[in-house]
This record gives C-alpha cells, sequence and structure tokens, in this order.
C-alpha cells in the first residue's frame, strides 16, 4: 500500500519523461528518415560535411539494432497523429473521424489502426493529452513560462471560458470536412502539427504555416487562458473527454486524509476541483495533484464514477469546526 | 469603397472554400503541374482520404514526395506531390504500403501490378524540342526509363515514342538533357478521364 501510493507520487515526473520521450522520438524519426536516405542512396563520400554528421550519429544509434537500416527503419515512422511503431500502424481517433466526415464512408484498415487508443482512451479517458501530446509538453512549458511572467509581474491574463466551447469546435470540424471533403482537423490540431512541423522542419523544407498556428495557440494560453487550447478548444480533446467519459480508472480522493489545503486545486493545469471530488470528463491523469498532495489523499482507483462530494477533509480545520459544532 | 471590395473578396472567398465538392471542381482550374505519389485513388478522393501524416514522405528513398502549403487551395493543404522534373518517382511503392488512410494504394513492386495499378500521368514528347527529333541522336530518356520497351521505345535515331503502359513516373522528364525539358508527364488528375 505504503508502495502504491510511493509510485503514484511519482508518477508526475514519469509523466514528463514519457512526454519528452515522445518529443524526442518526434525529431529523432526525421533524422532516421534522412540516415535512410542517405543508405538508399550509397553517397556517403558525395554527401556534405553536416549530412554526413547526421548519418554518422544515426549510424551509431542504431548499429547495435539493425544491420539493415535502409529497410528495418521502416518499422518506426511518422508522428503521433498517424504512426508506425515496432510495425504497428496506430492512428489517433479524430483521424478517423476526420475522414469518415470527409469521405462520408468508412475505410477501415485505416479506421482499425485506432481502435487501441479508443480502447485505452475507453479505459483511461484523457490519457493521450497528458502523457503522449507532444503539443502537451510545450503547453506545459509555456505554461510555467506564464507562471514566471505573473511572478515578474506581468498582467497575464486568466479568463475563465465554456468548456463546452471544444466540442463546438468539434462538431463544426466534422461538420466542416464534410462540406469541404477534407479532414480540416490536421491543420488546427496540435499534436498532428508539431510533429508534422517538426518533420518538415528537419527532412523537407523547413517550417510551414502550422507553425505559425501552433505559436499564435501558445500565445493564446499566454495571453488568454491557462492551458485554454486544450481545455476550450482542441477537438482531439473533447473527442477523448467523451470517450472518457465512463473511464474505469480515475482519482479520488480519500477524506479521512485530506486537510482542505487546496495546493490539487491550484496545480490542477485544467483547472479542475478535486478537493470538492470534482474531475469529471476533463481529467488528463497528469498526476500533478497527486505529487502534490501532502496527505496521500489522492490516488488512483479502479471506479467508472465519480465521488459525489463528501464534504471536507478530516484533517482541516473546517471539518474540526463542524464536528465541535455537534 | 476600399473596404468594400476587400469584405467581398474575403465573402466570395470564404463561399468559394465552402462550395460542394463538384461545384468547386467546376470552379478551380488547375494550373500546377504535379504528381500524386503511385498507387494514389483519383484526385478528389485523395484529397478527402489523406490525413495529412506525411508518412509518405517519411517513407521515400528518394526524397521526390513534397507537401503543399497553400499554393494549391486549402483542401491540398500538406498533401503529398511529386515535381517530376526536382526528383522523380523511382517506383518503389513504399509510400503505398506507408500511407495509412487508404490515400495511397499498397502496390506490390512487380512490373505487372504496377502497370495495372499505379497512374500517376503519361509522358509526351515534344518533338519541336527533343533532340533526336532534330537530328542529333540521344536516347536519355528511353533509358532512364524503369519500364523500357514496354512505356517507351525508340525508333530511328533513337527517337523516343512512348506507349499506353506508361504509368507516368517521371523518371524520363527527370533525365532530359534539353532545357526546357522535352518529354513531360502529364499528371492523371489534370487529363480528362
Amino acid at each position: 500500500m505504503i508502495v502504491a501510493s510511493v509510485i503514484q507520487h511519482h508518477l508526475n515526473k514519469l509523466r514528463w519523461l514519457v512526454l519528452s520521450g515522445v518529443f524526442a522520438l518526434l525529431v529523432l524519426l526525421p533524422f532516421l528518415y534522412l540516415y535512410q536516405t542517405y543508405e538508399a542512396a550509397h553517397a556517403y563520400d558525395l554527401l556534405p560535411p553536416t549530412e554526413k554528421a547526421i548519418s554518422d550519429s544515426m549510424e551509431w544509434l542504431t548499429k547495435p539494432f539493425t544491420r539493415d537500416p535502409e529497410n528495418d527503419l521502416n518499422s518506426f515512422k511518422g508522428t503521433t497523429w498517424s504512426g508506425t511503431l515496432y510495425g504497428l500502424k496506430l492512428s489517433d481517433p479524430l483521424a478517423v473521424i476526420g475522414q469518415v466526415a470527409a469521405t462520408l464512408s468508412v475505410y477501415w484498415p485505416f479506421a482499425l489502426t485506432a481502435l487501441i487508443p479508443v480502447l485505452l482512451t475507453l479505459l483511461l479517458g484523457r490519457f493521450y493529452c497528458g502523457w503522449i501530446c507532444p503539443a502537451t509538453l510545450l503547453y506545459e512549458l509555456n505554461d510555467n513560462l506564464g507562471t514566471w511572467l505573473r511572478k515578474a509581474g506581468l498582467p497575464v491574463s486568466q479568463r475563465r471560458l465554456n468548456r463546452r466551447l471544444k466540442y463546438l469546435v468539434l462538431v463544426v470540424g466534422v461538420l466542416l470536412s464534410a462540406i469541404t471533403g477534407s479532414v480540416v482537423f490536421a491543420s488546427i490540431y496540435p499534436p498532428a502539427l508539431v510533429g508534422r512541423e517538426i518533420y518538415y522542419a528537419i527532412a523537407v523544407s523547413g517550417f510551414g504555416a502550422g507553425a505559425v498556428f501552433f505559436i499564435l495557440t501558445l500565445l493564446f494560453d499566454l495571453m488568454v487562458a491557462r492551458r485554454g487550447f486544450c481545455r476550450y478548444v482542441c477537438p482531439g480533446g473533447a473527442l477523448y473527454s467523451l470517450l472518457g467519459r465512463f473511464r474505469l480508472v480515475r482519482i479520488q480522493r480519500k477524506v479521512e486524509t485530506c486537510n482542505d489545503c487546496a495546493k490539487c486545486n491550484v496545480v490542477c493545469q485544467f483547472d479542475l476541483d478535486p478537493l470538492h471530488d470534482d474531475f469529471g470528463q476533463e481529467c488528463n491523469n497528469c498526476t500533478a495533484c497527486i505529487a502534490v498532495c501532502p496527505t496521500d489523499a489522492l490516488s488512483f482507483k479502479l471506479t467508472i464514477k465519480d465521488q459525489t462530494f463528501q464534504g471536507p477533509g478530516h484533517l482541516g480545520h473546517l471539518y474540526r469546526k463542524q464536528q465541535g459544532a455537534s | 469603397m476600399q473596404r468594400r471590395k476587400f469584405l467581398q473578396a474575403c465573402i466570395a472567398s470564404g463561399a468559394f472554400s465552402v462550395l460542394p465538392p463538384r461545384l468547386r471542381a467546376a470552379t478551380s482550374v488547375p494550373t500546377l503541374r504535379f504528381l500524386r505519389p503511385p498507387g494514389a485513388v483519383s484526385e478528389e478522393q485523395f484529397v478527402e482520404r489523406c490525413i495529412r501524416c506525411g508518412k509518405c514522405g517519411e517513407a521515400c528513398p528518394n526524397r521526390c514526395i513534397e507537401f503543399f502549403g497553400f499554393e494549391n487551395g486549402l483542401n491540398s493543404r500538406d498533401t503529398p506531390y511529386i515535381i517530376p522534373r526536382e526528383q522523380a518517382c523511382i517506383l518503389c511503392m513504399k509510400c503505398g504500403e506507408a500511407c495509412p488512410s487508404g490515400a495511397i494504394q499498397p502496390v506490390p513492386r512487380e512490373a505487372e501490378a504496377i502497370m495495372q495499378r499505379v497512374k500517376m500521368g503519361h509522358a509526351r514528347v515534344d518533338e519541336q524540342l527533343c533532340l533526336s527529333f532534330q537530328g542529333k541522336t540521344c536516347g536519355v530518356c528511353y533509358r532512364a526509363c524503369p519500364l523500357q520497351d514496354v512505356a517507351i521505345v525508340v525508333g530511328r535515331l533513337e527517337q523516343p515514342h512512348v506507349l499506353g503502359p506508361c504509368v507516368g513516373c517521371g523518371l524520363c522528364e527527370r533525365s532530359c538533357i534539353q532545357i526546357p525539358q522535352a518529354i513531360r508527364v502529364f499528371p492523371s488528375q489534370t487529363r480528362p478521364a
């Protein structure tokens, strides 16, 4: 039991590790691709010095794992929008929704690549947003920057919008995809943008318009609402929230050990209310609240429903006052 | 007056982008000459199916696949294309294998299958420009063709003649030593069916 709580306390660090790992992979894959093209061309001696450096470093990286990098590296391709991992094709469910809307039909070989992510989301909720999304890493760093700016005395707005706005974005996106006959989510969905722009920047011809849009979303987060894009606009977040509504794994508060310190509410970037047992479908399992809780009152539980408000924490003064009064 | 014109242009362009596909196809004039990757489905279906993941480009060992910005219209954004004169397709068929969305169908790397199922375009020789037709024996395009004697044959003085099975990979256009090139691939999506 103690071991479990210790592990849960460090999950947030593990999450940062995973996020950084995914991001690093997205940067690495285009370089591996370049290395593949050099291998395919059999022209190492003709490469300019920078490309020789790329070729050498990638050769050093892949040498322990493969003897035929030109073909073997094909089992690692793509981005989180749609990628191949160990030869397994995985796609973002939003990409499938977008394609179904654009073509008005289901292309099963593609739809099935989203099966594993959908099942995981049904079990775990918005875990993709907290643990995998390459944009989340940048948004969280951006949010930290916002905190520093606030400390430095810059007026950083923390407006609250309506959470349901993102469901509207999802619906409008589906309709627009159907009308225009193209997957419009691909142009506004941050993880798709981030993955693609990294690839463009390294292996094609530099950043495209998607990078500009992404920077605008960073500014939106900084100037308008904290983590605003994820919370109010992201169509993927909307989809995952809906899918994860009846998730099986969720964070719950143990009222007996809670002391009402409200650190969990402060640390939650999604502005949820763990102190009052209100996690809802928006929680992205980032576990920041578990990590910050001084009394181990928050932990993951296997349950399909959030608890209704259990009253003030038993270690808090509010509860003691109530007890004294009764 | 200026502002009104600007607003009208905005509304017109806005209305244009939400027109139903059929109307849009009728109103848009294809001006760019580009090829879709080998195994691509018909242009309209391609734009619908493609999810812009970029995996075809990441699979291409020849680095011939590039991606549109805004130059071919909003709907083509981030879709893959090939400009054969810059870098032509070597028909390795890896993009079809990589494509998750079905926009590029997987085709086995065999001559029969490729001739049947790949139709990127069709090469055409400009006899006014072609050196062989001007009495200077050349034949470079013939030698560059991966489907030699099937898709292209040469006659007297190595004069090239493109035949029906040409799949439009563009290696002939890439290799042509004349400037501008005397052999060009005309893309399937701009040819009347």
